[in-house]
């Protein structure tokens, strides 16, 4: 039976192949290298996610208990997002980019820093809510991630037409309207997840279901980012620099979220 | 007032001077001493306690930004909400042909058939998309207006309102919830503060993982006892509250006493080897070991022993991590050993006797259970909870309707001439628009195989 720490070396590889695939179509752009960079992520895909189900049969409960496994989840559902957008969208160009956060969130879970060992849940954690509760969190965070992607390529796209160059890849304003749709799907998840099911569990574990506990304080901050997002867009008709510039502010507060707040500050969510 | 209410702008400043303010909130830790602020920020204490940055989301100034954002959604929302009914309900039906074509999605084209004909063409085009058709006739003229999806305009509403209903149960649940922790033992019952219901613990159990060590689950069987009478006897534990009436029981936590615990010793002497049987002591207790004319005496107990830098013992938690027992061994009022022996480490032991040759102290064993253990239950009753799950509710569904259920509209007009009737249309959503075009498309491509 092959390990559960093999299968994600595996993915581990299959990404890094990817991305290096993905670099040479950064300079050759060949439709056939895009295709060879998405197929070899999904391999690796594959095997991340048998790595995923390995780690639930083995430890019984789901595979997003410890930083270890989340931010292997979190690698896993950003890459998922990637490979759906591109399919959708067509943004092999990102490909690149993107699989370089895939990696880093993949070598931070990878690193010694993370005990993997599994461990027992303790009675707080054995609920199915956080199976919802983390699971769609970190979708939407995969949404925002890909969002940042292109607000990233938005922004040196619009540098290069604003000199008059031709575009490299996709012109601006399609990466603007990408990014706009990631975060028209990163932020009903996010909000659905993050916030209304951790309501709801924490109403169910804890007897209440707001404590302003540093955690979910900077899950609203960084909901209220995206907020200011959709109503500067949608309202304002706010576009182009300004929005890009919103939404990666947003990912990087949807980052700490999910990681600074559990190195720096302490809280009620001291699991994961 | 209203114009300034109803501005994005003043939403968008609220936002961001709320995402500061509760960025700073978690950067200071909420709700301690003031001791402990003294020593972390020294002069500044004074003025973070003053501003109520110490326990910020508590505060009036943070409530009153909350309630400023919120009276400015009510305002923004409203004041739209007017002019998008209209237009729901009863739109103004124009339409000119030059107008029409300057949409992206449009087109125009000459129909063979009288304007009656013609009506019922595109009336049933729009009817097998799914459009609801309005219809207005000026004579010759003739315009539909083709919808559908119209609740996707008022998604965002639905949202605010969503918003809305959340801020009103947490203030509901702020301001007449109630919450108690009882402190249950077993077999007897507690009255549950306001509730008008006693609870009884009839079982308390700490279940374990294989390994012994780590806590599975702890579960309370409680038994709800309303005016003498049982009416229900359920388990909860974490993660599994019990309803009653409008309170909620939570396993909170459980206290076990671990102060006065029954510790069990073996004497081991080398010299009589009778001596080895089991002495159980409490704290402060002496005891004789068998016949031998030892006596063990138990000075004191440690459930989690460290000594710190100056050999001060103490312990770190009230955990069974690291149980210590100071204990000393005499025969006829001489002291033989004396010292610190440990349950989880018996080779080592900082009892030490005059000779190396001599007795010998084990601490086997610690029988909890003696005194009882406590489960603490949260009682809590929250008013407003009912709300919040609403208003999520309303917020999701808002969602998915503002961002997938994008309403189309087309517009159509006709235009009769002798023996033949001029259309003009065009398609109009706010979102989604691929879709629309080529829903636009294959209708118009259906209306030209009529023509």
């Amino acid at each position: 039976m092959i390990s559960e720490i093999t299968l994600f070396k595996v993915a581990l590889l299959l990404y890094a192949c990817a991305l290096v695939i993905y670099l040479v179509f950064q300079f050759r752009r060949k439709e056939k290298l895009a295709l060879a960079g998405w197929v070899t992520a999904l391999l690796g895909l594959l095997f991340h996610t048998a790595a995923l189900i390995h780690r639930t049969v083995a430890s019984g409960h789901a595979p997003f208990t410890n930083m270890y496994e989340s931010l292997s989840f979190l690698a896993w559902a950003c890459l998922a997002a990637f490979l759906v957008i591109d399919r959708v969208f067509k943004i092999p160009r990102a490909g690149f980019l993107f699989l370089i956060v895939v990696l880093a969130f993949m070598l931070l879970a990878n690193s010694p820093l993370m005990p993997k060992e599994i461990t027992p849940l303790v009675p707080a954690l054995q609920s199915y809510w956080l199976w919802l509760h983390v699971s769609i969190t970190l979708l939407g965070e995969a949404f925002f991630a890909v969002a940042f992607i292109t607000s990233l390529m938005y922004l040196a796209a619009a540098s290069r037409e604003k000199k008059g160059a031709k575009p490299a890849g996709l012109p601006a304003e399609k990466l603007d309207q990408i990014s706009y749709r990631c975060v028209a799907v990163g932020f009903p998840l996010f909000t659905l997840g993050g916030l209304v099911l951790g309501m709801v569990w924490a109403y169910k574990a804890w007897g209440t279901y707001w404590s302003w506990d540093p955690k979910e304080v900077w899950s609203l901050i960084t909901w209220f980012v995206f907020a200011l997002y959709l109503h500067t867009r949608l309202v304002m008709g706010w576009k182009g620099k300004r929005s890009a510039i919103i939404a990666l502010i947003g990912f990087l507060l949807a980052l700490f979220t999910y990681f600074g707040v559990n190195y720096l500050l302490t809280g009620l969510h001291s699991y994961a | 007032m209203i114009k300034f209410l109803s501005s994005v702008k003043l939403a968008i400043t609220l936002i961001i001077v709320i995402v500061v303010v509760s960025i700073l909130g978690t950067l200071i830790p909420q709700q301690r001493s003031p001791s402990e602020y003294a020593d972390r920020y020294g002069g500044l204490a004074p003025l973070l306690m003053g501003l109520r940055f110490t326990d910020l989301y508590h505060s009036a100034w943070y409530l009153v930004l909350l309630s400023l954002l919120a009276l400015n959604t009510v305002v923004c929302t409203l004041t739209r909400l007017g002019p998008k009914l209209r237009k729901t309900f009863r739109p103004r039906l124009e339409a000119e042909a030059k107008a029409l074509l300057a949409f992206k999605d449009s087109g125009s084209l000459k129909m063979n058939l009288g304007l009656k004909e013609t009506t019922t063409v595109v009336r049933k085009a729009l009817a097998g998309r799914r459009y609801k058709a309005r219809e207005q006739r000026e004579d010759v003229r003739i315009i539909i207006f083709g919808r559908k999806k119209v609740l996707g305009w008022f998604g965002s509403d639905i949202v605010h309102l969503g918003l809305l209903v959340i801020l009103a149960g947490a203030s509901i649940s702020s301001l007449t919830g109630f919450r108690a922790f009882l402190k249950l033992e077993k077999g007897k019952a507690q009255t549950v503060p306001r509730a008008g219901f006693e609870v009884r613990l009839d079982r308390f159990d700490t279940e374990y993982y294989p390994d012994g060590q780590n806590v599975k689950d702890w579960k309370s069987s409680l038994t709800v006892i309303e005016g003498g009478r049982e009416v229900r006897t359920e388990v909860v534990e974490v993660n599994r509250p019990l309803a009653h009436k409008d309170f909620v029981l939570y396993q909170n936590s459980y206290v076990q006493e671990t102060k006065s615990p029954l510790l069990v010793f073996e004497v081991l002497d080398p010299v009589l080897p009778e001596a080895a049987n089991k002495i159980l002591l409490r704290p402060g207790q002496s005891s004789a070991a068998g016949k031998t004319g030892l006596i063990l005496s138990l000075q004191r107990f440690e459930p989690d022993f460290i000594r710190d830098e100056s050999g001060l013992i103490s312990s770190r938690s009230e955990e069974l991590n690291n149980p210590a027992a100071q204990v000393t061994l005499s025969r006829a009022g001489e002291n033989l050993v004396s010292g610190w022996v440990f349950a989880r480490f018996p080779e080592f032991s900082m009892a030490h006797g005059s000779q190396t040759s001599g007795p010998t102290i084990v601490f086997r064993d610690i029988r909890p259970g003696i005194s009882p253990d406590f489960s603490i239950i949260e009682a809590a009753q929250d008013k407003g909870a009912a709300l919040i799950w609403a208003g999520c509710g309303l917020l999701m569904a808002g969602l998915c309707l503002a961002f997938y259920w994008p309403t189309r509209e087309i517009r159509f007009l006709l235009e009769g001439k002798k023996d033949r009737t001029d259309v003009t249309a065009a398609g109009l959503a706010s979102k989604s628009r691929e879709a629309l075009s080529s829903e636009f498309a294959g209708l118009f491509k259906e209306l030209k195989d009529h023509a």
